[in-house]
């Protein structure tokens, strides 16, 4: 009974008008302000979630910059370390190359070939290759090598048609032996390798690693040398900060996978600039809502005082006007949610056309995004009407 | 509970009361639990001003006023309030009514103020008697003064209190109503054994004083 009563004293105070338009710039802002936020949980999904990740993206081969003004361009300890402890390194992997003189050749007449060749070989993490035979135990003559897609490529549709040779399936080179043989002071080792996987990832004829650190052992005419190479394992190889760091220390790597960091700056430039728009916006809402506040209570300031004088206590009006604007605010707020949820029903609809994957549901940071604002609305709702009711109620 | 006036004067009426003696101003009075009151005294001589600083209402005075020896500028809001809503009910001489609420909202609000004492029918037995329930569901505002005045003694009787102030409550009545609005009174007094405290122009018969002072 009080609370209608009191209803009737004071939403006489201001006009409906004013308080749809201050409920509206509330609405406005916060569906901007959320939207910003889903809309950077969106892009982060697109960039990093697991559905949208490609194999080959995630791994760089990097090597210095070959500009014929250096005698060596390995990698030293520093320059590897150095690399290992920036942000977007997640792990890195060295490339050992070999040290021996190695060959290749046909074991058949019918396909007569001969190659001098080398090896590499890189921690089995950073192979993109799943094969049972991707193994090598010492005192075994048989190689497993994994070689670069881009060989058969190269092979099929340059050099077989040149030659009049026939095409080649991955099936078909898998299914070929071939002789290689390791020099060694004169002598010459036969070994057999099969190859048992074709690369995307990295351009290199592969093999076991522990292959490669027993037969360095065994046949190598020079010392370890220095690094060449590396292989990067990164979240996101368009970051721009990882371009800009490849630059700054001339080194180099597949350039095309790194070329997205150029709109992937301008997409954040727009992102964040949003996110400002919707962070001002919340900010004259605010500021808004409060003034109405003011503007209810100082409208009315003649019936509050009056309602002091006959021994309503400040806490009472308090706690009444709290009533009265706190129900919108949130109903606003969960009407914005619901908002945004359609929306993002429909924007998962619209992107699923292009193959790009997002979550249907609004992302756990826009339900905490909106449950912040309600606190600060909640805040600013009753600082306001704490100071105003005491200005008044003297 | 006790109000006690110590050498309270206002400050507007200060250098008046300088030059001559009153038996309230500038003096020591004690008004103890179901005492009945009367302060008479001609305008300008400082009524309406009495019962505004015993009820906190204006701050420009000397001396003290303690409400159970506790001095009035230490009660502040929270507990202003509750003496208002339970110990000290008023009548105002300018009766102070929400003109937008209807009679009986304005009664009820008073009412429902504090955890009530009485049925909300008690509102119509009172009105009743005070001859005012046929404008109860009208607007205060629209109500002429004479009923404006029963609906504010009305308001201040549906509350719990140990004191009542009233400041010239029957200036637009007829004698048959003061009559009647005067037994409501004492008989509301008396069930709370509460004192009252009225001020009027000349000396009256209205209740039975145990003290009468001349401003």
């Amino acid at each position: 009974m009080l609370q209608q009563i009191l209803k009737k004293i004071i939403s006489t105070g201001v006009g409906k008008w004013r308080f749809v338009a201050a409920a509206a710039g509330l609405s406005i802002a916060l569906l901007l302000i959320l939207s910003a936020v889903q809309i950077q949980a969106n892009y982060h999904e697109l960039l990093y979630g697991a559905s949208n990740q490609d194999s080959i993206a995630n791994f760089l081969v990097i090597n210095k910059k070959i500009d014929g003004n250096n005698t060596s361009n390995t990698l030293s300890d520093q320059d590897i370390n150095k690399l290992k402890s920036q942000f977007f390194v997640e792990t890195i992997g060295q490339l050992t190359s070999s040290r021996f003189k190695v060959s290749a050749q046909s074991p058949s007449e019918r396909f007569p070939f001969y190659t001098d060749l080398f090896f590499e070989s890189v921690p089995n993490e950073f192979i993109d290759v799943q094969s049972d035979d991707w193994t090598w135990k010492e005192g075994s003559t048989n190689i497993p090598m994994i070689i670069p897609n881009q060989f058969l490529d190269l092979y099929n549709f340059g050099f077989a048609p040149s030659q009049n040779l026939i095409q080649l399936t991955q099936s078909m080179v898998m299914a070929l032996p071939v002789v290689i043989n390791i020099h060694r002071n004169g002598q010459i080792i036969p070994y057999t390798g099969r190859v048992v996987g074709f690369s995307d990832r990295i351009s290199s004829v592969l093999v076991p690693q522990n292959f490669l650190d027993w037969a360095n052992r065994q046949f190598g005419f020079q010392q370890a040398g220095e690094t060449s190479r590396v292989v990067i394992r990164t979240k996101d190889p368009g970051n721009p900060a990882l371009v800009q760091y490849l630059k700054e220390n001339d080194l180099v790597t597949n350039a095309d996978k790194t070329r997205f960091s150029k709109y992937r700056q301008i997409v954040n430039a727009v992102v964040s600039a949003s996110w400002i728009t919707g962070a001002i916006m919340l900010m004259f809402a605010l500021l808004v809502l409060s003034l109405f506040i003011q503007l209810t209570i100082s409208s009315t300031k003649k019936e509050i005082g009056l309602l002091v004088t006959l021994g309503a206590s400040p806490k009472q009006l308090q706690q009444f006007l709290l009533k009265q604007f706190l129900p919108l605010n949130l109903v606003i707020t969960f009407a914005c949610l619901l908002n945004i949820a359609v929306l993002q029903r429909w924007v998962q609809k619209e992107l699923a056309t292009q193959n790009m994957l997002v979550n249907p549901w609004i992302s756990m940071y826009t339900v905490i995004a909106a449950l912040s604002i309600v606190v600060v609305l909640w805040w600013v709702n009753v600082r306001t009407i704490k100071k105003y009711i005491s200005l008044n109620a003297r | 509970m006790e109000i006690v006036l110590e050498n309270l004067v206002p400050i507007p009426l200060k250098e008046k009361f300088s030059k001559r003696t009153s038996a309230v101003w500038n003096t020591k009075v004690l008004f103890s639990q179901g005492e009945k009151i009367q302060i008479q005294a001609p305008s300008g001589t400082g009524k309406t001003t009495l019962i505004h600083l015993i009820y906190k209402l204006r701050h420009d005075y000397e001396g003290q006023v303690l409400y159970d020896a506790k001095p009035l500028t230490e009660i502040k809001n929270g507990e202003l309030a509750d003496t208002r809503q339970k110990k000290i009910s008023i009548i105002f001489q300018d009766l102070r009514l929400f003109e937008n609420l209807t009679a009986r909202e304005n009664i009820e609000l008073k009412r429902v103020l504090t955890a009530p004492i009485y049925d909300a029918s008690v509102i119509d037995e009172m009105a009743s008697r005070l001859g005012i329930s046929h404008i109860l569901h009208q607007k205060a505002g629209v109500c002429s003064y004479g009923e404006q005045q029963r609906i504010a003694i009305v308001r201040a009787l549906v509350q719990p209190f140990n004191w009542l102030l009233m400041d010239e409550p029957f200036s637009h009545l007829d004698r048959e109503n003061i009559e009647k609005a005067a037994s409501l009174i004492a008989e509301e007094c008396n069930k709370r054994q509460a004192g009252l405290l009225i001020t009027d122009l000349e000396a009256d018969t209205h209740f039975n004083y145990t003290k009468r002072y001349q401003l």
